[in-house]
């Protein structure tokens, strides 16, 4: 028997393929947001005078980055019902990811905010800021900067993340190639389109990053 | 100095040139073999269903049991051949039938004209009531009252086509991995119903006594293995196996080990879903 | 309603045999290939070189899931006719090779550009320069990332179980729809895999701070 290739079948459901990028970047920037608020809020705990408080968030980091993403989508998605706690599974993708992207997002904008050389922040104080204000200009704002790299490339991680939400069920691109793989049994060559199409949304976020890094950090350094 | 180099530089270079022909190679035959290759090497390979017990379940011992694996077993025998078993995920077993990477499929393949289209299906030698199961506080008589409803189904089953085409427009409908995961969804109240098989009415039983019930069936399905298509060897040996366990007993002994009820009552055919090689 | 029993911790635990055993061959056999793409990545041809970079940003690019399913059916439509679980292992290794080969290769080229052209001036011809000068160094500076890929690999063999592959995680799936205590067997899977990652995450950490102190 021969088998040969044919890809008129992922031609023909294009358009929806299409829209499922779509759900894809949108539960991508979902997921980065909450990342980033929860890796800003988790340096910010990190730094506490209260020792539980910095306990906790080390513990959550660990245990985050030590687990894989299948299991810690599973546990949110079939586990916590048990305890009463219920998320559709888009809500549940989105939490996932800002989840697991946050506790890498800490460690990392953790390792810019330690750069800052002290004397910066003590000219700060000498200068009469207070806490916050010194936080958020003088240690946040250059740490950023720093990490933005591996910030945006942790990032792009996140958004290649996104296809393993296929397994609780979620919209995106990959459950819609399984789809559309159910209904044709072309299961090469969906998945050969599909990766094509992850490639070039990696690639674009990639370029993005890259453009807002040039508009947003073009004063001088030094 | 470069001696080293070169080597690398012409590995990759084959590596970068296979890889650019990938997607352009139309292969003649993925190395499928016919019944003549499998005497030869003294082995058949049979695809099989790796977590859904009763009918395929790879046991606590790590060892492959259920309904198909004592049929694929005694199809072995039958053959004078050993037996290996390669378990498959639902969304798997068809492809890796066409590609080769399994001689036959005792899979619990429900029959279906649209998936006779791409693999020979056998004589039915197992049957199985698919059916919407739900709460038993919730009123589902029919395919209307899952309107807005959100409805599981493991990816690419039988259910999943049978409730797709009932209500794909009106009801939200999640596709899991599998089985466990589709249980597990209802358990979670993460959906309000599930397409599943006769088993799941066991299962959801055991999770929550006296919480959940068949709501309505779907279908009943017939299951068959599945050869390649066009290849009359292996169909021809496993229709004549098929119709010697009937014959003899031995079908009845294992369905009532692993069903716990009798033998169903098999069509003579199925409307597009020929037994034979044509 | 079922227990967590001895029978499902050996069925978590064969799970576990194939989550070691996939993660194993993967590290090796992406090592191997790894130093292959590193040294090809750092090479003076402008085509092999570019050819290695389109590689590494391929398997950088795509979600390892994609990588997976991919491989799973490809291989077996360019006419081998392997074991699903060989198909894996192949996937593992090729994502493997890239990763890693892109760690090399930052340590590849951290190493001193002196070191460099005093091998050439000592007369070492290539291969002994990258074994016994190079490499060795460059190993030793990127340690910290090599270990903080394993952890990844490990993690992400848990994407076997969408292909259908009953390792820790599916296993644990399974468990869970058996005995339908999802909380306790799914912290239980999580746990497993953290006694295993979390060693060696410290162990990377420590290498990291060693190195770091070294060369101040």
């Amino acid at each position: 028997m021969s088998y040969s290739l044919d890809f008129s079948v992922v031609v023909a459901r294009l358009p929806e393929l299409l829209l499922a990028c779509l759900a894809t970047i949108g539960l991508s920037l979902a997921g980065m947001s909450l990342a980033t608020v929860i890796g800003v809020l988790g340096v910010i705990a990190r730094r506490s005078r209260f020792r539980l408080l910095r306990g906790l968030v080390i513990g959550f980091v660990e245990l985050i980055r030590n687990t894989p993403f299948l299991v810690q989508i599973f546990f949110i998605f079939f586990a916590l019902p048990q305890l009463g706690l219920r998320l559709n599974p888009t809500v549940t993708a989105i939490i996932a990811l800002g989840l697991n992207g946050g506790a890498y997002a800490i460690e990392i904008i953790r390792g810019g905010v330690d750069a800052i050389p002290k004397g910066q922040v003590e000219a700060g104080l000498a200068l009469g800021l207070h806490r916050a204000q010194i936080f958020r200009h003088i240690i946040l704002k250059p740490a950023l900067r720093t990490v933005y790299p591996s910030l945006t490339s942790q990032f792009v991680m996140l958004t290649l993340t996104t296809s393993v939400c296929t397994s609780i069920a979620a919209y995106e691109l990959t459950s819609v190639a399984q789809k559309i793989e159910a209904d044709t049994f072309r299961s090469f060559e969906v998945y050969f389109s599909i990766t094509i199409l992850y490639l070039i949304i990696s690639s674009l976020m990639m370029g993005i990053f890259a453009l807002i890094s040039r508009f947003s950090f073009n004063y001088p350094v030094k | 100095m470069k001696t080293n180099l070169k080597i690398g530089r012409r590995t990759l270079l084959a590596l970068v040139a296979a890889t650019a022909a990938f997607p352009f190679l139309t292969p003649a035959d993925a190395s499928a073999a016919s019944l003549a290759d499998a005497k030869a090497k003294g082995k058949v390979v049979i695809g099989i269903q790796g977590d859904n017990a009763p009918w395929g379940f790879v046991n606590s011992t790590g060892v492959q049991d259920g309904l198909d694996a004592d049929i694929g077993k005694a199809f072995a025998e039958h053959l004078g051949l050993q037996v290996e078993f390669t378990p498959l995920a639902v969304a798997n077993r068809i492809p890796a039938l066409v590609t080769g990477k399994v001689d036959v499929l005792f899979a619990t393949m429900g029959m279906t004209a649209e998936r006779a289209k791409t693999i020979q299906y056998s004589k039915p030698y197992a049957g199985n009531v698919l059916s919407v199961y739900g709460p038993k506080d919730k009123k589902i008589a029919g395919f209307d009252d899952l309107t807005g409803m959100s409805v599981g189904v493991p990816k690419s089953s039988a259910m999943d086509t049978a409730i797709t085409a009932g209500a794909g427009s009106k009801a939200n409908i999640l596709r899991f991995d599998d089985d466990a995961a589709n249980i597990q969804a209802l358990i979670a109240g993460q959906v309000e119903a599930v397409g599943g098989n006769q088993f799941y009415g066991d299962r959801l039983n055991a999770a929550a006594a006296d919480k959940y019930e068949t709501k309505f069936d779907l279908v009943t399905l017939y299951n068959g293995a599945g050869t390649r298509p066009g290849e009359k060897d292996w169909n021809e040996a496993i229709n004549s196996f098929i119709d010697k366990i009937k014959a003899d007993g031995t079908l009845a002994k294992i369905y009532a080990k692993w069903m716990k009820r009798d033998v169903p009552s098999f069509p003579d055919a199925l409307p597009d879903i020929p037994f034979t090689v044509k | 309603m079922a227990s967590i029993g001895p029978n499902e911790l050996f069925f978590l635990m064969q799970g576990l045999k194939w989550t070691l055993a996939l993660t194993l061959v993967g590290f090796i056999g992406g090592g191997l290939f790894g130093l292959i793409v590193a040294l090809t990545r750092t090479a003076q041809n402008d085509l092999v070189r570019r050819t290695t970079t389109g590689y590494i940003a391929v398997f950088q690019g795509t979600p390892l899931l994609m990588q997976l399913f991919v491989v799973y059916y490809g291989v077996a439509l360019m006419g081998f006719n392997v074991d699903a679980w060989v198909a894996v292992a192949i996937a593992f290794t090729l994502h493997a090779s890239a990763f890693l080969g892109e760690i090399w290769r930052g340590g590849i080229q951290a190493v001193p550009k002196g070191q460099t052209e005093a091998a050439k001036a000592l007369g070492l011809h290539y291969v002994s320069m990258m074994k016994d000068v190079i490499l060795p160094q460059a190993f030793k500076i990127s340690l910290p990332a090599t270990i903080g890929f394993l952890v990844q690999l490990i993690k992400g063999t848990s994407l076997a179980a969408i292909v259908g592959f009953v390792e820790l995680s599916r296993a644990g799936q399974i468990v869970s729809n058996q005995t339908f205590r999802p909380l306790t067997v799914f912290a239980l899977v999580g746990v497993i895999y953290f006694l295993i990652c979390w060693p060696l995450s410290l162990w990377g950490a420590r290498v990291e701070r060693r190195l770091s102190t070294a060369s101040r």
